[in-house]
């Protein structure tokens, strides 16, 4: 379990984070949606230990300020909205970049979980490419495999692995919004943890286990899609009246940008 | 499986080590004097007597001269593309180089305070340090402007990569002033010195100056392959790398400390030896690839060998006369630098 108890950040002396507190459990897709400048990315950065914070994150019980980077690296891994690198590395030497923290790995299975990770985020053939001339969507995948190859087991020495994700769908099409929101759920299933930034409130109730609701650095709401997602609550959110409704045959909330009133 | 370049980069060190020890050879019996391989390298070995094989004077140009004059050409060659190496992986950029960022430019304000100001204010330094004082003085240049940089550069223990660069360009024009001062006010002797050591040249290698510049030089190379999979971890940013479980500040710092050392060290013996450093690491990126772990041995390898191939040039080219080997990595270096930047813009994401 990831777990926060009153994180607050302050960028440049401006407050972005009021003690916010939230759990983040093994076995389930929470994902942390909220306007733009609500302060999820930088909930996100606090959680992995990035920026400096006060509060509490703990990892499976360990206070993330007393790991090492190196002991934090195999606990997590985060996945960045984008990444511009100026070097001509191939898709497969980024990838294996993931595994080169755990160490000790043969030439056969680092071969092995590569090609395993690129297969699951549907870029098999794209090993000898080169990653600068792949489009934006083949970059955030490879940086998912990269990502995937760092945590490969969702569970370790017993301990729940997690995956931080900011925007891991942001520039995908339709059909590997969905391929990448099911190797989320399935590494939730297998015992891991996740954490999402999402902007598709639609992508989200279908995934999700539990949804944060974000605004102006503070929780206003959290819980299953179901108990998040309503007329009030998504007003209050994001300040545009619309109406969420549900899937036939299914408890799914979804809402159509259609039903927004001004 | 495709898009593996660690086995071709394998091959190609092995045949780096192979050409590098051919041209050493070849750079220690060329020249005026002719002495045969064979005799030379059994005379090293020891395998006959010196005396025998070859003439007193030979024996004196080979072992005093051109022999210091090789080694310091394969360091000072070594050095100059690990630090572009090591200097570019920090910025993540294919472009940045101790030359570019002010560390060659402070290390050489530090040698030219040396050279002018050393047999007067410095004399103490001079008293304590003993050969040693020229090196230390351009590494403490080197050191003391890239601190200075790094000061400038970084708010909140985040280091801005633009911030370093543009800052580096400043404090490069602002030790090139005070060189300029320094200059203005040398006797014509120093101007002499000064000038011909600006131009770079390995004219002058001596034992004296292989053991003043080699410790540092080496010491540094024995540091850097310790940062490679941090230099990697750190081409997808300094936020990621943190991620990957790399300790991003102590990589920076360590990284900083032997790239001024080993700039400083080379700068003292040498002179400003330009090109070695964005050429080098530039045509191995394109033959293997950017894995530092390959990059860095590689790097130090072709370094070495074109060092002491450009210097093999410059005091053969116009006998008995010599020319400062700057000019010549000057002259063939920027052009080819332009026609790998036409070709390759696309891969270096330029």
């Amino acid at each position: 379990m990831i777990s926060a108890s009153n994180l607050s950040v302050r960028l440049s002396d401006k407050p972005v984070l009021h003690s916010v507190s939230l759990e983040a459990r093994a076995g389930e897709l929470t994902a942390i949606v909220g306007p733009n400048g609500s302060g999820k990315t930088t909930t996100l950065k606090a959680l992995a230990g990035e920026t400096t914070y006060s509060g509490t994150v703990r990892i499976n019980g360990h206070d993330i300020a007393a790991l090492k980077p190196w002991e934090l690296a195999l606990k997590r891994a985060v996945l960045p909205q984008s990444t511009i690198i100026s070097f001509p590395f191939t898709v497969r030497e980024i990838v294996r970049m993931g595994l080169s923290i755990s160490g000790g790995v043969g030439t056969a299975q680092t071969d092995r979980i590569t090609q395993e990770a690129l297969d699951a985020v549907d870029l098999a053939g794209f090993a000898g490419r080169f990653y600068q001339e792949l489009s934006g969507g083949e970059q955030q995948r490879v940086q998912m495999a990269r990502v995937l190859c760092q945590i490969w087991e969702p569970i370790k020495n017993g301990e729940p692995s997690f995956l931080l994700l900011d925007e891991p769908v942001s520039s995908l099409d339709i059909r590997h919004q969905l391929t990448i929101m099911r190797l989320a759920r399935d590494f939730c299933k297998r015992g891991g943890g996740v954490i999402a930034i999402m902007h598709d409130l639609n992508l989200t109730a279908m995934f999700a286990d539990r949804m944060i609701m974000l605004k102006a650095g503070q929780i206003r709401a959290s819980g299953t899609p179901r108990e998040v997602m309503t007329d009030d609550i998504m007003e209050s959110v994001f300040g545009c009246c619309m109406r969420v409704n549900i899937v036939p045959h299914g408890s799914i909330p979804f809402v159509l940008p259609h039903t927004a009133v001004h | 499986m495709s898009g593996d370049r660690s086995r071709l980069a394998r091959l190609l060190i092995a045949a780096l080590i192979v050409i590098t020890a051919t041209m050493f050879c070849a750079s220690i019996v060329t020249g005026a004097a002719d002495a045969s391989l064979s005799n030379v390298m059994r005379g090293i070995l020891g395998l006959d007597d010196m005396e025998q094989v070859l003439s007193v004077r030979d024996r004196i140009i080979i072992l005093d001269i051109r022999l210091p004059r090789a080694v310091l050409g394969l360091l000072v060659g070594a050095s100059l593309a690990v630090s572009g190496v090591v200097m570019q992986g920090l910025f993540r950029n294919p472009l940045a180089d101790p030359g570019l960022v002010g560390v060659s430019s402070g290390a050489s304000l530090g040698a030219v305070l040396m050279i002018v100001l050393g047999s007067s204010v410095f004399g103490p330094l001079f008293a304590v340090f003993g050969f040693y004082t020229l090196p230390v003085a351009a590494f403490l240049g080197g050191l003391g402007t890239t601190l200075l940089l790094y000061r400038i550069a970084t708010r909140s223990g985040q280091t801005s990569v633009a911030t370093m660069l543009l800052a580096g360009i400043a404090l490069g024009a602002l030790a090139g002033a005070v060189t300029g001062v320094l200059i203005f006010i040398a006797d014509d002797k120093q101007l002499r010195d000064l000038t011909f050591w600006g131009l770079g040249s390995l004219a002058g290698a001596n034992w004296t100056k292989v053991m003043a510049a080699g410790p540092i030089i080496l010491f540094s190379l024995a540091v850097v392959p310790f940062l490679a999979r941090g230099l990697n971890a750190l081409t997808l940013g300094e936020a990621a790398a943190f991620h990957m479980g790399i300790p991003v500040q102590r990589l920076k710092n360590i990284a900083i400390v032997s790239v001024a050392a080993a700039t400083g060290a080379s700068v003292a013996v040498s002179g400003g030896i330009g090109f070695v450093g964005i050429v080098v690491p530039h045509v191995l990126r394109l033959l293997i690839g950017p894995d530092h772990r390959y990059l860095l041995p590689a790097s130090a390898l072709l370094g070495g060998t074109l060092l002491i191939f450009a210097d093999m040039i410059a005091r053969t080219i116009v006998p008995p006369a010599e020319l400062p080997i700057g000019i010549i990595t000057a002259f063939a270096g920027a052009p080819f630098f332009l026609w790998i930047l036409l070709r390759g813009r696309t891969q270096m994401g330029l």
